[in-house]
């Protein structure tokens, strides 16, 4: 029998469900699974004063700052990205997005608009040290991680067949492939995906006035009614991975292949093309 | 060691004319009775309290506003409190129960169902093309074959923002009861 809860975490609404376990025994995976999530939710938030960033935010600058596993995990990933990506996936452009009213402004900090992911230094031992005033925000790239984190605890528990799925950032396993819709803004002809054990994110950059994603690279707003949505092996590759594709297509090709992923593009004509690994 | 099940892309072949499918999901998490058990395990007894007082339900949730509110208790003490609301959003219509301690802290947020509603068909004509010279049974099928939607986030502020009226609610009008 499925058993599937849904809770509001990291923004969103985190459905999971899990099959083949007994009720109870699936219960308390899902428990085991939510409090990753909420642990993840806690740690990597951008503007709860308690969390890792926060207090990375507020250290001075040079000063070293251990912060948990999962969160130097995630920035080891994101500043991995960035690299490879050539800053089109930047987890340091807060400030802009501060600028632009698409996050809240930290009370007890300032980022600097010319910091990147060259300034985060991350040192052995869960150590990151800051080489100038940054904002880091994981928002990118975090839900992914926690989607991961949720589905290990899944998986470990014994379920035949499990999926998280955190407001379309989703991750499954299972006997048989699922049917996911991808919903690429509008309503209309859409693409889906057969998932078998596999991440799917979506990104779908809006109209323009209230589109939450900024090139990097360039500081401005990426073209609008485009949407993306990566195939992968993991969700957190997954979900950073849109932001490089919207970005750039190009550097994105590149990027995905390393990651032995694929995407799916729609333009803003409402065409559709697979770019990536065939 | 099994071999990993295979992902794959169906892409829409062109602009086909097929009838609007209702992609948009509607999930029944737990009901009312299960999210009670869920949530207050140690309880024996759910004492539904009469509908709120209308001008502090209109002038904490606008007219209309009837959130359902139990009273979970254990052997006669009062354990808490569970209550059921609805939120409705740009496209969603989500009920929630939240669960509140002897101290009106929150204890856990469960949501009952989500529903989404106008503005997020998707017609799947790719898909559906599979089905051509299949039987009537298999395209009914294709509804409940689509088991997620990976999509634009789905903000939870309505959710955020019911919670904190409900917390008021028990400030207001289930704290001074005692």
């Amino acid at each position: 029998m499925e058993i599937a809860r849904a809770r509001p975490w990291l923004g969103t609404l985190v459905e999971m469900r899990v099959d083949g376990l007994a009720e109870a025994r699936a219960i308390t995976a899902i428990e085991a699974a939510f409090a990753e999530v909420a642990a993840v939710h806690r740690l990597m938030s951008f503007h709860d004063a308690a969390s890792d960033l926060s207090r990375l935010h507020r250290a001075r600058v040079g000063a070293v700052v251990r912060v948990d596993a999962r969160t130097w995990a995630v920035l080891d990933a994101a500043c991995a990205l960035a690299e490879e990506s050539d800053g089109r996936f930047d987890p340091t452009i807060a400030p802009r997005l501060v600028e632009r009213g698409l996050l809240p402004m930290p009370a007890a900090s300032r980022g600097s608009a010319s910091a990147s992911w060259r300034d985060i230094e991350l040192l052995p031992r869960r150590r990151v040290r800051l080489r100038q005033r940054a904002w880091i925000d994981l928002g990118g790239i975090a839900k992914g991680h926690a989607v991961d984190r949720a589905l290990a605890c899944l998986r470990a528990a014994g379920a035949a067949t499990a999926s998280v799925n955190a407001g379309g950032d989703l991750a499954r396993y299972g006997i048989e492939p699922e049917r996911i819709a991808l919903r690429h803004g509008d309503a209309g002809d859409a693409p889906v995906i057969e998932l078998g054990d596999a991440a799917v994110a979506t990104s779908v950059v809006a109209t323009r006035a209230r589109a939450a994603h900024v090139n990097p690279r360039s500081g401005r707003a990426l073209r609008a009614r485009r949407a993306v949505s990566v195939l992968a092996a993991d969700c957190m590759i997954a979900d950073a991975l849109t932001k490089v594709v919207l970005a750039d297509a190009r550097v994105g090709e590149r990027v995905l292949r390393r990651h032995r992923a694929t995407a799916c593009l729609r333009d803003g004509e409402r065409r559709w093309r697979i770019l990536g690994a065939a | 060691m099994t071999r990993p099940v295979r992902s794959r892309w169906i892409l829409p072949l062109g602009l086909v004319a097929a009838p609007a499918f209702h992609a948009a999901l509607a999930t029944q998490y737990l009901s009312v009775a299960e999210a009670q058990r869920a949530m207050f395990a140690d309880a024996d007894a759910f004492h539904a309290l009469p509908p709120v007082d209308t001008a502090l339900a209109t002038e904490l949730g606008g007219a209309g506003w009837s959130p359902q509110v139990f009273e979970a208790g254990k052997g006669g003490a009062r354990l808490g409190w569970f209550i059921v609301d609805r939120v409705i959003g740009k496209t969603e219509l989500i009920t929630y129960a939240l669960a509140l301690d002897a101290t009106g802290a929150v204890k856990a947020i469960e949501i009952l169902d989500y529903r989404e509603t106008h503005g997020s068909e998707v017609r799947l004509a790719a898909w559906r093309k599979q089905f051509v010279g299949k039987t009537a049974h298999d395209a009914v099928e294709l509804d409940r074959d689509i088991k997620g939607i990976s999509g634009a986030t789905l903000s939870t502020r309505h959710v955020t923002e019911g919670v904190h009226r409900l917390l008021q609610l028990h400030e207001r009008a289930l704290r001074v009861a005692d």
